[in-house]
């Protein structure tokens, strides 16, 4: 099976509840929320720092809603399944690659990602337009390797697709609410009922020197 | 604590990356579909820890029992420390022959709802009882706690009001959030401060709803910041007092009496499947609560009436610890031993501050060869990891009893603290 490889430096997400009302105004028809909480759902900012792949090295931004995987034919179980509704990169060749092979919506321009590591965290800061829209902080828990199995779910007008991703790499995760977000007022993150997302993850995790593995997408409808 | 950084088994590591989250949706368009996928991999989390979860007891639930290991199939007698029964009263000669004279009396069940034909005289005087004995108007039966929270917060809350919920409430309260259609919003953990960010500005009917003590971390609501909040923002409070009812307290009653705020909350619930080691639950305030209750708990209403048998062996357990407080003397004894005695030896419990202990492993693919080495040497107790507390929370649950003697106690620090350091959990 061909595989579209991603070589990242640095790949973190931070998880935190907003209204469910929220998430279903952004998920497609047929996907629903996982509700952390009744009335709660999840919200994921996720950082990508990739050194090599087809389109060369460039940062990513994603955000996404979390959906319960689906249970396939196959017998292979997802850790986790999710939405991604907007991405951004800092690269018009990725931006366009991630758009035509994996339907993925993106910002429409290049925006600014920059990581800051210090003695435990990792700080992700995108700007866009020249303007502050988001910043996570992660902290760090214990490492070990990892191999983890995502269900990506993408929707444009030419149709509804899944695909697996397999993160490889060195993980860290915890429930430790060490992290930070902060999202701006900025177009960017219209989507998102600022005053009621949390500030704080429940959950952080952080890959490093790894590989994420795009497995060729699949028609919903066949899924 | 951290994890160690290798695991010694990838299998081990590979079915805790699941939980029940993960087999939510299916394939295809039958409801069959979800069965295969979760029953692969609960056998390989059964042969791998989770067998240690509904092992049957063969005997009543004193502070010895006879296990069956669901691995070997071979019957252990350990000392227990799982079972609620936090004053030992359930198995006390005067409640079996309240409940033995009992069957005798109505035979085994109520046969009916009890806005029908299943109440009977033994039920209003169990409800009279418990109003007394928490110094209030009147008290409602119900068959369970669940049912108790399921159907008192559906009665009170509609769609359009708001129900402010602490995070780790209890199943009940979150299905009974559920259940009224009401808006839900959860506050951080045991935090006025964030209830207050939540609540302040929201119109219309508030229910604040709070535990007593909360069931897997063993520590102690917040109950004077959060009335001052729920109050000076006009909503109601709601405690359940499962885990505090008949402990906490000058006369037992709970949290609420506790902190001298029994008059200021508007509706206490408890249950008697944990104190008095029955099953159970109840809802205790004015009259009118009660008659209103009565009519619009459809949990209570549309469910068989709790057991006369049981009803009486309740009453006879409730008289026990109103008229025996030395017990509740002996509880926070035995809690004071046990703290001190793990606090010496590294052993780590939390913010626990009452009978529930966790013993924090902290590892959630760890936690379950603690448990089975806890219990291959002589202590019944239950795993606790996720998604029931957070990641890397993972923890084997104490439930402390005014019956258990300090030799037994001591030996479960001895095995405890043993395995733990084996495993390089202590933390010291």
């Amino acid at each position: 099976m061909p595989l579209s490889r991603y070589r990242f430096r640095w790949g973190l997400s931070g998880f935190f509840e907003f209204p469910t009302e929220n998430a279903r105004r952004i998920l497609p028809r047929g996907l629903e929320p996982l509700e952390l909480h009744h009335g709660s759902s999840v919200f994921s900012l996720t950082a990508f720092d990739f050194v090599d792949s087809e389109v060369g090295p460039y940062s990513e931004v994603v955000f996404g809603v979390i959906v319960p995987p689906l249970l396939g034919e196959e017998g292979r179980l997802a850790k986790s399944a999710f939405y991604p509704w907007q991405l951004a990169t800092t690269t018009r060749a990725a931006r366009e690659h991630a758009m035509n092979r994996w339907h993925l919506p993106h910002w429409p321009e290049n925006v600014g990602i920059e990581f800051t590591r210090d003695a435990r965290s990792l700080v992700v800061r995108v700007k866009a337009e020249g303007s502050p829209t988001a910043e996570l902080t992660i902290t760090e828990h214990s490492w070990q390797p990892a191999s983890h199995l995502y269900q990506c779910f993408m929707q444009d007008d030419s149709g509804a697709y899944l695909t697996h991703i397999t993160m490889e790499g060195e993980y860290s995760e915890h429930e430790e609410e060490s992290g930070r977000m902060r999202l701006y007022d900025h177009p960017f993150n219209k989507d998102i009922l600022l005053s009621e997302v949390y500030e704080t993850p429940f959950r952080e995790v952080w890959y490093r020197d790894g590989v994420q593995s795009f497995e060729p997408l699949v028609s919903r409808s066949a899924a | 604590m951290k994890e160690a950084a290798e695991e010694s088994s990838p299998r081990r590591a590979a079915f805790t990356e699941y939980d029940y989250s993960n087999f939510y949706y299916a394939a295809g368009e039958d409801p069959i579909n979800l069965l295969r996928p979760f029953n692969e991999w609960y056998r390989e989390a059964k042969q791998h820890g989770y067998y240690l979860y509904s092992e049957p007891l063969a005997g009543a639930p004193t502070t010895r029992v006879r296990v069956r290991n669901n691995k070997t199939g071979e019957w252990r007698d350990l000392i227990n420390l799982a079972s609620y029964n936090y004053l030992g009263i359930s198995y006390r000669p005067e409640v079996k022959a309240a409940a033995a004279a009992a069957l005798e009396r109505y035979g085994l069940g109520a046969s009916g709802s009890p806005i029908l034909s299943g109440t009977f005289d033994v039920h209003e005087e169990l409800a009279e009882a418990v109003a007394r004995f928490k110094d209030k108007e009147a008290a409602i039966l119900f068959p369970t706690g669940y049912s108790a929270n399921v159907g008192l917060i559906p009665a009170l809350m509609r769609a359009g009001d708001t129900i402010f919920l602490d995070q780790y409430s209890h199943a009940s309260i979150v299905d009974g959030a559920i259940m009224a259609k009401s808006r839900t919003v959860f506050f951080r953990h045991n935090n006025p401060l964030d209830l207050e960010r939540k609540i302040s500005g929201v119109k219309g009917k508030k229910l604040v709803v709070v535990e007593g003590v909360y069931s897997m971390d063993g520590d102690i609501c917040a109950l004077p910041d959060i009335v001052e909040v729920a109050k000076r923002h006009g909503a109601r409070i709601l405690i359940d007092e499962a885990h505090s009812t008949f402990l906490f307290g000058p006369n037992g009653r709970g949290v609420a009496e506790h902190f001298g705020l029994d008059k200021e909350i508007d509706f206490h619930l408890g249950t008697f499947s944990k104190s008095l080691g029955g099953q159970g639950g109840f809802v205790c305030g004015s009259r009118d609560l009660v008659d209103y209750l009565n009519a619009f708990g459809r949990s209570r209403f549309f469910s068989c009436n709790l057991s006369p048998v049981l009803a009486a062996g309740l009453l006879a357990g409730l008289r026990i610890a109103e008229g025996e407080p030395q017990l509740r003397a002996k509880l926070w004894s035995n809690v004071a031993y046990l703290r001190r005695r793990f606090a010496e030896e590294g052993v780590d419990i939390g913010n626990s501050s009452s009978q529930v202990m966790p013993v924090m492993v902290n590892n959630d693919a760890r936690v379950f060869a603690v448990a089975e080495k806890v219990q291959d040497r002589g202590l019944f107790l239950n795993p606790v990891t996720y998604p029931a507390v957070p990641k890397h929370k993972s923890r084997l649950r104490i439930s402390v009893s005014a019956a258990h003697s300090e030799e037994e106690l001591e030996a479960a620090v001895q095995v405890i603290a043993g395995v733990l350091g084996d495993e390089g959990c202590l933390c010291r």
